[in-house]
Protein backbone atom coordinates (compact mmCIF):
# COMPACT_ATOMS: atom_id res chain seq x y z
CA UNK A 1 0.00 0.00 0.00
CA UNK A 2 2.86 2.34 0.76
CA UNK A 3 4.58 1.85 -2.57
CA UNK A 4 1.37 1.45 -4.66
CA UNK A 5 3.11 -1.53 -6.31
CA UNK A 6 1.80 -5.08 -5.99
CA UNK A 7 4.46 -7.77 -5.47
CA UNK A 8 4.68 -10.79 -7.71
CA UNK A 9 4.99 -14.24 -6.17
CA UNK A 10 8.81 -14.25 -6.54
CA UNK A 11 8.99 -10.81 -4.93
CA UNK A 12 6.79 -12.02 -2.10
CA UNK A 13 8.99 -15.09 -1.75
CA UNK A 14 12.10 -12.98 -1.47
CA UNK A 15 10.49 -10.67 1.06
CA UNK A 16 9.23 -13.49 3.25
CA UNK A 17 12.30 -15.70 2.69
CA UNK A 18 10.25 -18.59 1.36
CA UNK A 19 10.64 -20.46 -1.90
CA UNK A 20 9.06 -19.25 -5.10
CA UNK A 21 7.03 -22.46 -5.14
CA UNK A 22 5.66 -21.74 -1.69
CA UNK A 23 4.71 -18.24 -2.73
CA UNK A 24 3.02 -19.44 -5.90
CA UNK A 25 1.10 -22.02 -3.89
CA UNK A 26 0.04 -19.35 -1.41
CA UNK A 27 -1.12 -17.16 -4.29
CA UNK A 28 -3.07 -20.11 -5.71
CA UNK A 29 -4.80 -20.71 -2.40
CA UNK A 30 -5.63 -17.03 -2.00
CA UNK A 31 -7.11 -17.07 -5.48
CA UNK A 32 -9.08 -20.24 -4.90
CA UNK A 33 -10.38 -18.86 -1.64
CA UNK A 34 -11.55 -15.67 -3.37
CA UNK A 35 -9.37 -13.62 -1.07
CA UNK A 36 -7.51 -12.15 -4.02
CA UNK A 37 -7.82 -12.59 -7.78
CA UNK A 38 -4.92 -13.91 -9.84
CA UNK A 39 -4.00 -12.60 -13.25
CA UNK A 40 -5.71 -15.07 -15.61
CA UNK A 41 -2.61 -15.52 -17.74
CA UNK A 42 -0.02 -15.38 -14.94
CA UNK A 43 -0.65 -17.14 -11.61
CA UNK A 44 2.42 -15.46 -10.09
CA UNK A 45 0.65 -12.12 -10.16
CA UNK A 46 -2.46 -10.67 -8.61
CA UNK A 47 -5.02 -8.94 -10.79
CA UNK A 48 -6.99 -7.81 -7.77
CA UNK A 49 -5.75 -7.44 -4.23
CA UNK A 50 -9.10 -6.14 -3.18
CA UNK A 51 -9.89 -3.36 -2.96
CA UNK A 52 -6.89 -2.60 -5.17
CA UNK A 53 -6.58 -3.33 -8.86
CA UNK A 54 -3.08 -4.08 -10.07
CA UNK A 55 -3.91 -2.71 -13.51
CA UNK A 56 -5.28 0.71 -14.44
CA UNK A 57 -9.07 0.88 -14.35
CA UNK A 58 -11.74 3.52 -14.74
CA UNK A 59 -11.71 4.01 -10.97
CA UNK A 60 -8.76 6.17 -10.03
CA UNK A 61 -8.33 6.99 -6.37
CA UNK A 62 -6.23 9.74 -4.84
CA UNK A 63 -5.29 9.36 -1.19
CA UNK A 64 -2.58 11.26 0.67
CA UNK A 65 -0.88 12.27 -2.55
CA UNK A 66 -0.77 8.74 -3.93
CA UNK A 67 -2.77 7.23 -6.76
CA UNK A 68 -4.37 3.80 -6.79
CA UNK A 69 -6.88 2.01 -8.96
CA UNK A 70 -9.98 0.32 -7.63
CA UNK A 71 -11.75 -2.57 -9.30
CA UNK A 72 -15.11 -0.79 -9.18
CA UNK A 73 -16.89 1.97 -7.28
CA UNK A 74 -17.19 -0.19 -4.17
CA UNK A 75 -13.50 -1.04 -4.18
CA UNK A 76 -12.42 2.47 -5.13
CA UNK A 77 -14.21 3.86 -2.11
CA UNK A 78 -12.84 0.91 -0.15
CA UNK A 79 -9.33 2.13 -0.88
CA UNK A 80 -10.26 5.51 0.57
CA UNK A 81 -11.60 3.79 3.69
CA UNK A 82 -8.63 1.47 4.06
CA UNK A 83 -6.17 4.32 3.65
CA UNK A 84 -7.69 6.46 6.38
CA UNK A 85 -11.02 7.74 5.17
CA UNK A 86 -10.05 10.85 3.25
CA UNK A 87 -9.61 10.91 -0.51
CA UNK A 88 -11.38 11.06 -3.81
CA UNK A 89 -12.46 8.72 -6.55
CA UNK A 90 -12.70 9.83 -10.15
CA UNK A 91 -14.37 7.89 -12.92
CA UNK A 92 -16.52 8.57 -15.95
CA UNK A 93 -20.09 7.66 -16.78
CA UNK A 94 -19.96 4.54 -18.98
CA UNK A 95 -22.80 6.00 -21.06
CA UNK A 96 -21.88 9.63 -21.69
CA UNK A 97 -18.26 9.73 -20.60
CA UNK A 98 -18.79 12.62 -18.21
CA UNK A 99 -16.30 12.71 -15.35
CA UNK A 100 -17.85 11.82 -12.01
CA UNK A 101 -16.16 12.48 -8.69
CA UNK A 102 -16.82 11.22 -5.18
CA UNK A 103 -15.01 12.95 -2.34
CA UNK A 104 -14.65 11.59 1.18
CA UNK A 105 -13.31 13.59 4.11
CA UNK A 106 -12.86 12.15 7.59
CA UNK A 107 -15.05 9.18 6.62
CA UNK A 108 -17.89 11.40 5.42
CA UNK A 109 -18.95 11.54 1.78
CA UNK A 110 -18.79 15.28 1.15
CA UNK A 111 -19.26 15.34 -2.62
CA UNK A 112 -21.24 12.86 -4.66
CA UNK A 113 -22.44 12.47 -8.21
CA UNK A 114 -24.27 9.75 -10.06
CA UNK A 115 -25.81 6.43 -9.09
CA UNK A 116 -24.15 3.08 -8.59
CA UNK A 117 -25.45 0.26 -10.76
CA UNK A 118 -24.95 -3.47 -10.27
CA UNK A 119 -25.60 -5.64 -13.31
CA UNK A 120 -24.83 -8.97 -11.67
CA UNK A 121 -26.74 -10.43 -8.70
CA UNK A 122 -24.61 -11.01 -5.62
CA UNK A 123 -24.74 -14.79 -5.93
CA UNK A 124 -23.03 -14.54 -9.32
CA UNK A 125 -20.35 -11.94 -8.58
CA UNK A 126 -17.63 -14.57 -8.48
CA UNK A 127 -18.75 -16.31 -11.68
CA UNK A 128 -16.51 -13.81 -13.47
CA UNK A 129 -15.23 -11.39 -10.87
CA UNK A 130 -13.16 -9.40 -13.33
CA UNK A 131 -16.28 -8.63 -15.37
CA UNK A 132 -18.31 -8.03 -12.22
CA UNK B 1 -20.49 -2.03 -10.19
CA UNK B 2 -20.37 1.09 -12.25
CA UNK B 3 -21.03 4.74 -11.46
CA UNK B 4 -23.41 6.33 -13.95
CA UNK B 5 -24.59 9.90 -14.24
CA UNK B 6 -28.18 8.73 -13.58
CA UNK B 7 -30.62 5.86 -14.05
CA UNK B 8 -31.45 7.13 -17.54
CA UNK B 9 -27.81 6.73 -18.50
CA UNK B 10 -27.90 3.12 -17.26
CA UNK B 11 -30.92 2.41 -19.46
CA UNK B 12 -29.28 4.02 -22.48
CA UNK B 13 -26.16 1.94 -21.95
CA UNK B 14 -28.14 -1.26 -22.42
CA UNK B 15 -27.13 -2.73 -19.09
CA UNK B 16 -29.50 -5.25 -17.46
CA UNK B 17 -31.96 -3.87 -14.94
CA UNK B 18 -29.79 -5.08 -12.06
CA UNK B 19 -29.88 -3.01 -8.92
CA UNK B 20 -29.00 0.50 -7.85
CA UNK B 21 -27.57 2.14 -4.81
CA UNK B 22 -26.79 5.72 -3.98
CA UNK B 23 -23.23 6.96 -3.73
CA UNK B 24 -23.87 7.34 -0.01
CA UNK B 25 -24.83 3.70 0.30
CA UNK B 26 -21.75 2.73 -1.72
CA UNK B 27 -19.51 4.73 0.59
CA UNK B 28 -21.03 3.21 3.72
CA UNK B 29 -20.72 -0.27 2.21
CA UNK B 30 -17.09 0.33 1.25
CA UNK B 31 -16.24 1.78 4.67
CA UNK B 32 -17.77 -1.16 6.52
CA UNK B 33 -16.30 -3.69 4.11
CA UNK B 34 -12.75 -2.47 3.84
CA UNK B 35 -11.94 -0.30 6.85
CA UNK B 36 -10.16 -3.12 8.68
CA UNK B 37 -8.92 -5.04 5.64
CA UNK B 38 -5.25 -4.37 6.46
CA UNK B 39 -5.65 -5.49 10.07
CA UNK B 40 -3.55 -8.63 10.60
CA UNK B 41 -6.51 -10.10 12.48
CA UNK B 42 -8.92 -9.43 9.62
CA UNK B 43 -11.21 -12.32 8.83
CA UNK B 44 -13.49 -12.66 5.86
CA UNK B 45 -17.17 -12.32 6.61
CA UNK B 46 -19.40 -15.33 6.47
CA UNK B 47 -22.21 -15.34 3.93
CA UNK B 48 -24.64 -14.51 6.71
CA UNK B 49 -22.49 -11.64 7.99
CA UNK B 50 -22.11 -10.23 4.48
CA UNK B 51 -25.84 -10.38 3.85
CA UNK B 52 -26.41 -8.63 7.18
CA UNK B 53 -24.14 -5.81 6.00
CA UNK B 54 -26.22 -5.47 2.83
CA UNK B 55 -29.51 -5.59 4.75
CA UNK B 56 -28.38 -2.94 7.22
CA UNK B 57 -27.74 -0.65 4.27
CA UNK B 58 -31.21 -1.30 2.87
CA UNK B 59 -29.93 -3.69 0.22
CA UNK B 60 -32.54 -6.42 0.53
CA UNK B 61 -34.17 -8.91 -1.80
CA UNK B 62 -32.98 -11.81 -3.90
CA UNK B 63 -30.48 -9.66 -5.78
CA UNK B 64 -28.39 -9.25 -2.63
CA UNK B 65 -28.48 -12.88 -1.56
CA UNK B 66 -25.10 -14.57 -1.90
CA UNK B 67 -26.68 -18.02 -2.23
CA UNK B 68 -29.58 -18.32 -4.62
CA UNK B 69 -30.91 -20.25 -7.63
CA UNK B 70 -29.23 -19.34 -10.95
CA UNK B 71 -31.97 -17.09 -12.28
CA UNK B 72 -31.80 -13.34 -12.62
CA UNK B 73 -33.96 -11.68 -9.93
CA UNK B 74 -35.99 -8.56 -10.47
CA UNK B 75 -34.35 -5.21 -9.91
CA UNK B 76 -34.33 -3.88 -6.38
CA UNK B 77 -33.03 -0.89 -4.53
CA UNK B 78 -33.51 2.77 -5.25
CA UNK B 79 -35.59 4.16 -8.08
CA UNK B 80 -33.43 3.83 -11.21
CA UNK B 81 -35.00 6.97 -12.64
CA UNK B 82 -33.33 9.05 -10.02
Amino acid sequence: MNTTAVPSAPETAASLRISDEQAVEAYRQLGEGHVYVLEPTDPTRFRMANPFSTVPTAYKVEVSGKSYYGNCVWDGLGIVSLMGGTGQLKTHCPDCGETLTLVVSDRALVHEEGVVHFSIPAAHWWDDIIYT
Amino acid sequence: MLLFRSGEHVERSGKPAGAFMTAGQAWRLADIWYRDRADPNWQRRTVEEAEDVFANLGLVGDFWKLRRPPTMPAATGMDPKR
